[in-house]
């Protein structure tokens, strides 16, 4: 009965006092061992478009995730984002709220990271991002959950240690064909008449008119600073990095199995070619034309030799 | 149990119970429960029966349940047949914390059919059919639900693949525990936006459009989330006198901008190749033009001149016949250039160059090789070469001074 009451007065006092609560998020930032150059690219991408991220030397084991729970007790981070390699080609993140979950796992495809992309975008280090969301998060449920992980992750809280006050980028995120698909954009702010004051200073001082009242009326435009990356969820366990498993993607494919199924459908180019000389082979046995084995040929009634014998 | 009045709804608040929701599960619970009696009706009912009861304290006796069945799966499953979906059971109760979905899904709730009471949800023809065939193979156990049983049971069961799982109860109940009180917060808090339309692409494989519908919806979005930002005093836009550092370090912008000037120059050295090909191409033909045309006006100019000759060469014999042999003479050769007796089969063609002609000429190109400096009948009738003056000259030996008289000479 203290209990209960304790943990009624324990939520609801400060809660009463601050009036709006704070939005306090730390996220932990490691992959496992065996990932590529690329794959460090892109988690070095992530840690610095993330000040309230928190870098952590390559976890050993791919089996008992459940220690990651322990590493982010340690670094006190509410979020853990974790990059599984598995055969030095495949990445898989899997995204956590840490104590206790939900954990959502999923496939990372299609990766470029701002090194590779040569994109001109580019944005201060520690800047709070717009996160941009596809009404789609909200058709399903384990999109709704995946959209709520993804907002904590990615979205860098106010009160940040690194953070810079301003806004100069976005994140979107979109639903398609099954998967989410990440992009990272600078936002660019001109106002209209001086959108070619780069090119030639003369056209500023011509139109100074809609630079009174330009105070809002600025142009936006977006341009791209990378990295790209497309993930399909595959699975969604309850509890963080364990726990049953309450949702599971039907239309996942492993790429084990596309690889397999390549495979098999290049080995099954010379298996029927095999089999089908092997055919041919005893076709022309049963006709009696090999010169070894098979029927003999059958004497013909009507041949010169029959009938004039 | 003794509770003051106020303490509960409190409690219940700080869960984020749904009653109404809780009512109508409790309903089908019910519902469910009648069946399950008319079909079985020698088994025990009473563990499940004390999950019915809606307080909190419950949720003890409901995880005891849970374990239980976990402990012995197999026994279980095979007394249990008239209940659907025993795995769904085990899955929902073993592994959840204390809170109320516990109890729904410890109290051998047909998960599924939950899922059909809210209709959000997508994919449930499937999910039917699912259950369809788990009622078929009832002895087998689904593949994801192998991990939650004790290892020593593993060994004996034959895992069906592919159970397709979507426990929406579960889901949101998840969402509902971590999700940030949105109300409550100031959109600068979580700066997330999300469109009014669903983004709609078409083809995924088609890039342009693609990437220009993900730009559509985080442009909307930049624009909503700045108005609001000013209206809520927040800082936006950087000042134009605010340096820190950047994501991309000025080395890797320089990179940049060294491919991008690479990327202009070459374009640019590609079009000014194309433009010489083409003026090559072109510039041929007016070559080969030009030079007909001269060769045209020099036959002019030299019948010009073989007329005047003529003409002349009637009224005034003696005078000009030097110069008119002369001039005949050099006509000749520029019109029939000299060429081998044998080797010009393929060689000196009009349009070869002169350098290959005289390849031609030393190495052959086509025709027969051997016997080439040897003489044949024209060769040796062929008096061309011959001079009088040559043969009368004298020896060369002769025509060089002594050793005296050139010494003498420098």
């Amino acid at each position: 009965m203290a209990a209960v009451y304790k943990t009624l007065s324990a939520t609801n006092g400060p809660e009463k006092e601050s009036g709006d609560r704070k939005n306090k998020q730390r996220v932990l930032v490691l992959s496992s061992r065996g990932v590529t150059y690329r794959h460090r690219h892109l988690l070095q991408d992530l840690y610095s478009l993330m000040p309230h991220s928190r870098k952590e030397a390559k976890l050993d084991t791919k089996t008992k995730l459940y220690q990651l729970n322990e590493l982010a007790e340690l670094y006190n981070c509410n979020n853990v984002l974790f990059f599984e390699a598995r055969k030095g080609k495949d990445l898989y993140a899997w995204m956590s709220k840490a104590p206790n979950g939900p954990t959502v796992k999923m496939h990372l495809q299609n990766l470029h990271t701002m090194e590779e992309l040569n994109f001109i975008g580019n944005c201060l280090k520690g800047s709070r991002p717009v996160l941009s969301f596809d009404a789609a998060f909200d058709k399903q449920a384990h999109l709704r959950v995946i959209k709520e992980l993804l907002t904590q992750i990615f979205g860098v809280p106010k009160t940040s240690r690194k953070v810079k006050p301003f806004v100069d980028h976005v994140m979107a995120f979109t639903v398609a064909d099954g998967k989410i698909w990440t992009r990272v954009y600078q936002i660019n702010e001109s106002e209209p008449g001086k959108k070619k004051a780069g090119v030639d200073g003369e056209e500023t001082e011509e139109k100074p008119a809609p630079k009174k009242k330009g105070k809002t009326e600025f142009d936006v435009s977006l341009v791209e600073i990378g990295p790209r990356f497309v993930l399909t969820p595959i699975v969604i366990q309850e509890s963080s990095f364990g726990g049953p498993i309450i949702f599971e993607n039907k239309e996942f494919v492993s790429p084990n199995q596309i690889r397999s199924d390549l495979r098999r459908t290049k080995a099954g180019k010379y298996n029927r070619r095999a089999e089908a000389i092997k055919d041919n082979k005893s076709k022309h046995g049963e006709l009696g034309l090999t010169t070894h084995g098979g029927r003999k040929k059958e004497k013909d009634p009507l041949n010169d030799s029959v009938l004039f014998a | 149990m003794a509770k003051s009045g106020k303490l509960r709804p409190a409690l219940d608040a700080l869960n984020n119970r749904n009653f109404k929701l809780e009512r109508q599960r409790k309903q089908e619970r019910a519902a469910k429960k009648k069946k399950e009696a008319q079909a079985a009706a020698g088994e025990t009912e009473g563990d499940e029966g004390g999950v019915q009861t809606e307080q909190p304290v419950a949720v003890v006796a409901t995880k005891v349940n849970g374990k239980e069945k976990k402990s012995k799966p197999n026994g279980a499953k095979a007394k249990k047949a008239p209940v659907e979906e025993p795995e769904w059971e085990t899955d929902g109760s073993d592994g959840e914390d204390a809170s109320d979905d516990d109890m729904m899904a410890g109290a051998g709730i047909d998960l599924s059919r939950l899922d059909d009471s809210e209709s959000d949800i997508s994919g449930d023809d499937e999910e039917d059919e699912e259950e369809n065939d788990e009622e078929d193979e009832e002895d087998d156990i689904a593949l994801s639900d192998i991990e939650s049983l004790a290892s020593e049971d593993k060994g004996d069961i034959i895992p069906h693949q592919r159970l397709t799982i979507n426990n929406t109860a579960a889901l949101t109940a998840g969402l509902n525990r971590i999700q940030l009180p949105y109300s409550k917060l100031a959109f600068s808090e979580h700066m997330s936006v999300t469109t009014d339309e669903p983004v709609d692409i078409p083809d995924v494989e088609d890039d342009l459009n693609r990437e220009l519908a993900f730009y559509k919806q985080a442009l909307s979005c930049v624009k909503d989330a700045r108005l609001i930002l000013k209206k809520e005093g927040a800082p936006f836009s950087r000042p134009a006198d605010y340096f820190a550092e950047m994501v991309k370090d000025d080395e890797h912008m320089g990179k940049i901008k060294q491919k991008l000037i690479d990327d202009a120059a070459g374009k640019k050295a590609s079009a000014e190749a194309r433009k010489q090909r083409d003026l090559k191409k072109f510039g041929k033909q007016v070559q080969n033009a030009k030079m007909q045309e001269r060769a045209k006006e020099k036959r002019d100019t030299i019948e010009k001149i073989g007329m005047l000759k003529r003409k002349r060469s009637g009224a005034d014999l003696t005078t000009t016949n030097e110069e008119d042999l002369f001039d005949v003479e050099l006509d000749k050769t520029d019109a029939k250039p000299s060429t081998d007796r044998r080797r010009s089969g393929g060689g000196g063609g009009d349009g070869k160059g002169n350098k290959r002609q005289k390849k031609n000429e030393k190495y052959g190109f086509g025709g027969k090789k051997r016997h080439a400096k040897s003489n044949d009948a024209v060769s040796s009738a062929d008096g061309s070469g011959f001079s009088h003056k040559k043969m009368k000259a004298k020896t060369g030996a002769a025509a060089r001074p002594g050793k005296n008289r050139r010494m003498n000479k420098r």
